[in-house]
């Protein structure tokens, strides 16, 4: 099943809602995959409410994973963790286990940037090599890529997300969070003008949707949905557009929740035509926060030396995908 | 049909930069040297955002030189605005990008530009407005030794201070980049004139910004620059 020689890395994913187990070889293969996702009575996310389903789920997704890939403990070659970017109780569940494993088992532990992970699954996944990515979720928008030995920060959201700002506006509309935002905009027809804030390749949501939230009850929700989506994918469409031309690459991965969105990959598709550039799309059981992704980059880290002792592995909530080294890009992973 | 129009007025046109939204052309109208900034449709856009994104960016950009000229800062004139095909047909500065002819000049004529281009900055910041992408290549000297300012498709009415010192903060890292022997002299001269026109004070607020900016080490200026 795994080479000679080769490295086998379990990673564990709990930056927020998810509690994730993942195992990965250096080959590339994902071993196992167990996701638990804890989903708030109502509301958004307690962090402290989730941390407990964490804690709870814990031993249960730990077994389940090492069953699944039919590996014991002794078999691994590092325990991988997200150390952040996330919130702060439910990172300290999964970096509270991570250290317990590698020092009861004496394998190295390896600290991992939650938003690199969905970078570096995405690669794996769909076989793109130099991507610029656009990574949409609830929680993050940002237009990544490689640039001399990190991912580079070319734009992001100078506020809220992309898939907050529709999540919300279609909550308080009464039709839901997405996808019911952009099925109500197909039946829509006449566009409204809302606030569109591009500066260079950074955008800005908020004056978009406190504007959106303005014309409801005044429009037809169709419309108003058109207009918004529309308005929304178009200026994720445009910066990513201006961070192609910019890094001169000619992949386009696109990773998070939102990468769902059918009309956002179209128009990245009819962007990415412009410039005889590929799109990629991450498949939904990779493109969700999970546990593969932090064991895959796991793999990276520990074959280019990036492996933390116990006492340097405090969670980092704040941690940016630049202050990241990526030094296995630099030799060739 | 669009496209027709745009390229019937401009068809002694020259094409000198194709960037991420606009065509800068050079051309002649009625004996006028004229530059055409049009910027072009994007196919991914639906038909009625993109023409409302174009046309507000263009009324924009020559809302912020007409309103730059009557603060006297050197900037090309607006001859004409076509509305129906976004183009902005401006003056054309004869000169060259100050980032080309930079490294050439002696000390004391950089010490005297560094002293002018602050006194611009500081007359434009004065008048609230961020010019966005101030580097060395949107600025241009003269035949007649002149210093003008260009493009400003980036540009902000704003009361940020932010704004304001990120263009400070871009230039800087240019003049790093681009021209690392005479950054410093530069940079002093620089705040000299800019603190003559906007005062002392305002001129230590701007720079403790700058610092700010720079600690948080957002690489900011990778961002900005133009494609």
């Amino acid at each position: 099943m795994v080479r000679e020689g080769g490295r086998i890395v379990l990673g564990i994913e709990s930056t927020a809602h998810t509690f994730g187990v993942g195992i990965a070889s250096s080959s590339g293969e994902i071993l196992a995959n167990v996701r638990y996702v804890y989903k708030p009575r109502e509301g958004g996310i307690h962090p402290r409410e989730a941390s407990q389903h964490h804690s709870r789920i814990a031993p249960k997704a730990l077994k389940e994973a090492l069953e699944h890939a039919g590996l014991r403990l002794r078999d691994l070659d590092g325990i991988a963790f997200s150390i952040g970017p996330g919130m702060g109780p439910c990172l300290r569940v999964g970096a509270t286990i991570a250290r317990a494993l590698a020092l009861k088992s004496g394998k190295p532990l390896i600290a991992v940037n939650h938003g690199v992970a969905h970078i570096e699954v995405g690669r794996l996944v769909t076989g793109c090599r130099d991507p610029v990515v656009l990574y949409v979720a609830g929680g993050n928008t940002l237009i990544t890529g490689y640039l001399e030995g990190r991912y580079r920060i070319f734009g992001e959201t100078l506020d809220i997300a992309a898939g907050n700002c529709l999540d919300v506006f279609g909550i308080k509309a009464g039709i839901g969070p997405m996808p019911a935002p952009e099925e109500y905009a197909r039946r829509g027809g006449k566009f409204h003008p809302l606030p569109y804030r591009v500066k260079g390749m950074d955008v800005s949501f908020s004056g978009l949707l406190t504007a959106a939230l303005k014309l409801l009850d005044k429009v037809r929700l169709e419309d108003l949905c058109l207009s918004i989506t529309e308005t929304v994918y178009s200026m994720l469409t445009e910066t990513l557009e201006r961070a192609l031309a910019f890094a001169e690459k000619n992949e386009i991965l696109l990773v998070g929740g939102l990468a769902r969105s059918r009309r956002l990959r179209e128009m990245i598709e009819a962007m990415a035509g412009l410039h005889n550039a590929e799109v990629y799309v991450v498949p939904p059981e990779y493109a969700g926060d999970n546990g593969a992704m932090i064991a895959w980059t796991g793999i990276l880290q520990l074959m280019s030396g990036q492996v933390v002792e116990v006492e340097d592995s405090r969670i980092r909530p704040r941690y940016r995908i630049d202050e990241v080294e990526a030094s296995w890009r630099r030799i060739g992973l | 049909m669009e496209e027709d129009r745009a390229l019937s007025l401009a068809r002694e046109a020259e094409v000198i930069r194709i960037g991420a939204e606009a065509v800068v052309s050079k051309l002649e109208w009625n004996g006028l040297k004229l530059v055409s900034k049009h910027r072009v449709p994007k196919p991914y856009r639906m038909p009625e955002l993109d023409r409302w994104v174009r046309d507000r960016r263009t009324l924009h950009e020559a809302k912020v030189i007409t309103l730059l000229r009557r603060l006297g800062v050197p900037c090309p004139a607006v001859i004409m605005i076509d509305r129906s095909t976004s183009t902005l047909y401006l003056q054309l500065i004869e000169g060259s990008e100050l980032k080309k002819v930079l490294n050439r000049l002696p000390g004391e004529r950089v010490d005297e530009l560094a002293l002018r281009l602050g006194e611009i900055v500081g007359r434009m910041h004065l008048g609230r407005v961020a010019h966005g992408d101030l580097t060395t290549s949107n600025i241009i000297l003269d035949s007649r030794g002149r210093l003008f300012l260009i493009d400003f498709g980036l540009s902000m009415i704003t009361d940020d201070l932010e704004e304001l010192a990120v263009d400070i903060h871009l230039l800087d890292r240019s003049l790093d980049s681009v021209h690392h022997p005479v950054r410093s002299r530069f940079m002093r001269n620089f705040l000299k004139g800019y603190s003559r026109v906007v005062g002392r004070e305002f001129m230590l607020k701007i720079v403790e910004k700058v610092k700010e900016i720079r600690r948080r080490g957002r690489y900011v200026e990778e961002r900005r620059k133009k494609p």
